[in-house]
């Protein structure tokens, strides 16, 4: 320790190269912070468990055009079709897909009068058959699955008493922690709904949505009300590939002047809903490295500069007895005590800058730990940095300092 | 003078291979990321209208209800847009929505492909500066007396005409025949400004059809229909929104003559009980493309993070170069004494190491460059971003070497000062 005012003053006397290694560990330390928070924040939103058995559930789109088709009467067809196909476990029609970045949304009010009714929080609205839920893979945790042969055919059937089905989220939003099975909700004071079940999770298809478990499940099927139609299809992630063509090949038998298209599994759909979110975490992830990379290399570039520089300096305290010890000490003091300043600046500047980015952007506030760990981690790599080339400046001779140059 | 500097800072790099090899990579990896970063700004800060952009408003009412939405919508209803298209009073207009249909041929073979189709008005191509290749925009008949006229985008001819003059052809939407009355060349607008809602990135749509047979044939819109009261029946006659609409106004005047005529024109709708938000002083928004590309806020906010990051980054690199460089010149004061001392002026030493320090800018921003488009095409092929987007804005081939030469000139200043002020007879005397 007693190292420490020589150094000091040492350092203090060619200023510039410390102030600019201060300035970079500074730097350092603010980016990586912010980066790595932002990147912890981004992979937490993509942990989310959609509730749904993603990779087992294939969906596709079907395009029927041309007149005189009975679009109800198909759309009955092609559901027992795609049941008979072997590997499939259950068929269902569905408006809109988990995690599928389009869909519907709606919000119920809780009261038959207009002018009195509480609206209810926004929500994804599914609507589908009995088999809907268990091919989505969802988890039944209160209530009752819808009842076959009740279901409404599209929105204009009004025949069928209105029966939902809400995630736990959304019945926490909506009505605290009581039960809302039995509960009775309106769309506009006209239609009444009653909530028949319960569903662990299930998420919208907005990932960045705000209210992204809030989904309910309503029994009508409106495939075969217009030309487009969802189908969702459980089965083996393996038998996809094979039940894609099978699918292709019994529906166009039944006709082959119509479209199918978006294969897809919800696993895909995860893909494509979170990759700005992997983007932009790699992309941040690959800063960080290049710029800890940078630092290194840089750190390492100016230590040999110093050596050389100091060749004869070195010399001359190994001649007055200073062990190779000694030397590398010196070294590395010089960088803790840099790395020191410029860890406590730089993770008030980091604070700094996530308040602005939060002011700015919808990001929260920086936790102290991200600073913290990259100080230790710029400990870790700076050392590694100064020790390579300071282990050639232990390696002067004593010898060097009686020659003239 | 200058290549004499040139040549003596090509040895200069050359004989200090390892330091200045470092020194290039470093900035050009900081030149890199901030390129890359700049670059998907520029595309979608980009604004495609060019000197029409003033010229074009997007026409947004206030239709809704009070305490239902913040902000004006940026569709309009069906009605008011049915209204709105019986008015004089801009030169031209025109309302649009997506859609989509099974394009065919006569050709049974063909396999039917569900297409992308925008139903709009003719004024659309005007307005929009649509290229032709052949015919032009149907007849203006068909924007109030619904007919079956189509035009068919280059890929699409090329497909099914084989690239001929389709004009007369006859192509399957749906399986009703539409008659081609134009082809048009290949056309790109990013970002998409007259839709940016569904998805601002996407191609512009390669099917016209008249916006008139909207209603008559019941077309699906694709893109957001939204509404903020539940209402019974249909998109005809209900207050959701869903269309888009354009009216071109050249002049202040016009412009102010288009504000009257539709304030007069809410008036009108007050008079029949819409229009109920009564704690507004204007129902009325014609934002120009440049404002519509404002609000819409087109320019994703993790690219706006990660240029503020790069910035900074590149900072690093700089102030990493910067003690490099002045490693590297202090060892070079011998030299610059003897130099010095047989009479170098000050000005020449600064501008030889200046012109050092830029060269090695220059290679930073010709590597960085390589970066920020090999980055582009990774991260496209594994994280699905936009094609589009990996493109280098036209901008960016001054923008690059502009940040990479002037990054380290700055960066340079310091040292080439320091090595300049070097005085001789120091090093005269201990040689």
């Amino acid at each position: 320790m007693s190292a420490i005012k020589p150094i000091l003053s040492a350092m203090l006397r060619s200023r510039s190269a410390p102030v600019l290694l201060l300035l970079q560990i500074i730097l350092s330390v603010a980016i990586v912070a912010n980066a790595a928070f932002i990147i912890h924040q981004r992979l937490g939103l993509m942990e989310r468990d959609s509730g749904v058995a993603e990779a087992e559930v294939l969906s596709f789109k079907l395009y029927n055009f041309g007149d005189g088709v009975d679009l109800k009467e198909r759309s009955r067809r092609d559901l027992e079709l795609l049941r008979a196909l072997p590997g499939v476990k259950t068929v269902a029609p569905a408006n809109m897909l988990p995690l599928g970045s389009s869909g519907w949304r709606s919000g119920f009010v809780d009261g038959p009068d207009p002018d009195t009714a509480k609206s209810l929080p926004g929500m994804a609205v599914y609507m589908g058959d009995e088999n809907l839920l268990e091919t989505f893979g969802l988890k039944l945790i209160e209530g009752r699955n819808f009842i076959p042969g009740r279901i409404a055919e599209g929105l204009n059937d009004t025949e069928v008493p209105r029966e939902v089905i809400v995630t736990k989220a959304y019945a926490k939003a909506a009505f605290g922690d009581e039960s809302p099975i039995g509960k009775r909700v309106y769309e506009g004071g006209i239609t009444a709904f009653t909530i028949v079940g319960v569903v662990d999770k299930l998420q919208s298809a907005w990932v960045n949505d705000d209210e992204v478990e809030n989904s309910v499940l309503v029994n009508v099927n409106m495939n075969g009300t217009g030309q487009f139609n969802t189908m969702v299809v459980r089965a083996e992630a393996v038998d996809h590939a094979r039940l894609t063509d099978a699918i292709k090949e019994v529906l166009h038998r039944d006709d082959p002047r119509r479209v199918l298209f978006s294969f897809k599994s919800i696993a895909q759909y995860r893909e494509s809903a979170y990759a700005q979110h992997a983007m932009m975490a790699f992309v941040l992830g690959a800063m960080i490295v290049l710029l800890l990379a940078i630092t290194a290399l840089g750190l390492s570039g100016m230590v040999m500069f110093n050596i050389e520089r100091r060749t004869k300096q070195i010399g001359t305290r190994r001649a007055l007895g200073a062990t190779r010890g000694n030397i590398l000490g010196w070294f590395l003091t010089e960088n803790y005590l840099l790395l020191g300043i410029g860890a406590l600046v730089g993770s008030l500047l980091a604070f700094e800058l996530s308040r602005q980015l939060m002011d700015f952007f919808s990001l929260d506030a920086l936790a102290w730990q991200y600073p913290a760990v990259t100080v230790v981690l710029l400990f870790v790599v700076t050392t590694i940095a100064v020790i390579i080339p300071a282990r050639r400046a232990a390696a002067i001779s004593p010898s060097i300092a009686t020659r003239s140059v | 003078m200058f290549s004499h500097y040139l040549d003596l800072a090509w040895r200069s790099i050359r004989k200090t291979p390892m330091m200045s090899l470092l020194m290039v990579f470093a900035i050009s990896i900081g030149i890199g990321i901030t390129i890359m970063t700049l670059n998907v700004h520029q595309l979608m800060a980009n604004n495609p209208a060019g000197d029409r952009s003033d010229k074009l408003y997007s026409v947004n009412l206030w239709s809704q209800g009070p305490d239902s939405w913040d902000e004006f919508a940026v569709n309009l209803s069906f009605q008011d847009v049915m209204n709105l298209r019986k008015s004089d009073a801009a030169p031209r207009k025109a309302a649009m929505i997506a859609t989509g249909m099974a394009l065919t041929s006569t050709n049974p073979e063909v396999e039917p492909k569900l297409e992308h189709v925008r139903a709009t008005d003719r004024d659309f191509f005007a307005m929009f500066s649509v290229p032709f290749l052949f015919g032009g925009p149907w007849e203006a008949g068909a924007d109030s007396e619904p007919a079956r006229v189509v035009v068919i985008g280059k890929t699409i001819n090329d497909a099914l005409f084989q690239g001929k003059n389709s004009v007369g052809e006859v192509v399957y939407l749906d399986n009703k025949p539409f008659r081609v009355v134009g082809v048009i060349d290949d056309w790109r607008v990013l970002p998409k400004f007259y839709d940016l809602h569904n998805g601002p990135t996407n191609d512009t749509e390669k099917l016209f059809i008249p916006f008139s047979l909207v209603e008559q044939e019941k077309y699906d819109p694709w893109g957001n229909v939204s509404g903020w009261k539940y209402e019974d029946g249909d998109l005809f006659n209900t207050e959701k929104v869903w269309i888009q609409f354009w009216a071109e106004l050249n002049t202040p005047a016009e412009l102010e003559n288009y504000r009257n005529f539709l304030d007069g024109y809410v008036d009108s709708q007050q008079q029949l009980g819409r229009f109920t938000d009564m704690s507004r002083s204007s129902w009325v928004r014609l934002n120009d493309v440049a404002n519509h590309l404002k609000d819409n806020k087109v320019v994703p906010e993790d690219n706006q993070i990660l240029i503020g990051l790069s910035l900074l980054f590149l900072l690093v690199c700089l102030v990493n170069i910067l003690g490099l460089m002045l490693s590297k010149f202090l060892k070079r004061a011998p030299e610059v004494g003897v130099r010095r001392a047989i009479g170098a002026s000050k000005r020449q030493i600064f501008a030889q190491h200046l012109v050092e320090v830029g060269l090695v800018g220059m290679l930073g921003g010709c590597f960085g460059l390589l970066w920020a488009w090999g980055a582009l095409h990774y991260l496209a092929s594994r994280f699905a971003l936009d094609d589009a987007l990996t493109r280098l804005d036209p901008s960016i081939w001054f923008i690059a070497p502009g940040i990479a030469i002037g990054s380290a000139i700055l960066a340079g200043m310091y040292p080439a000062w320091v090595i300049c002020k070097t005085k001789p007879s120091v090093y005269l005397k201990s040689q």
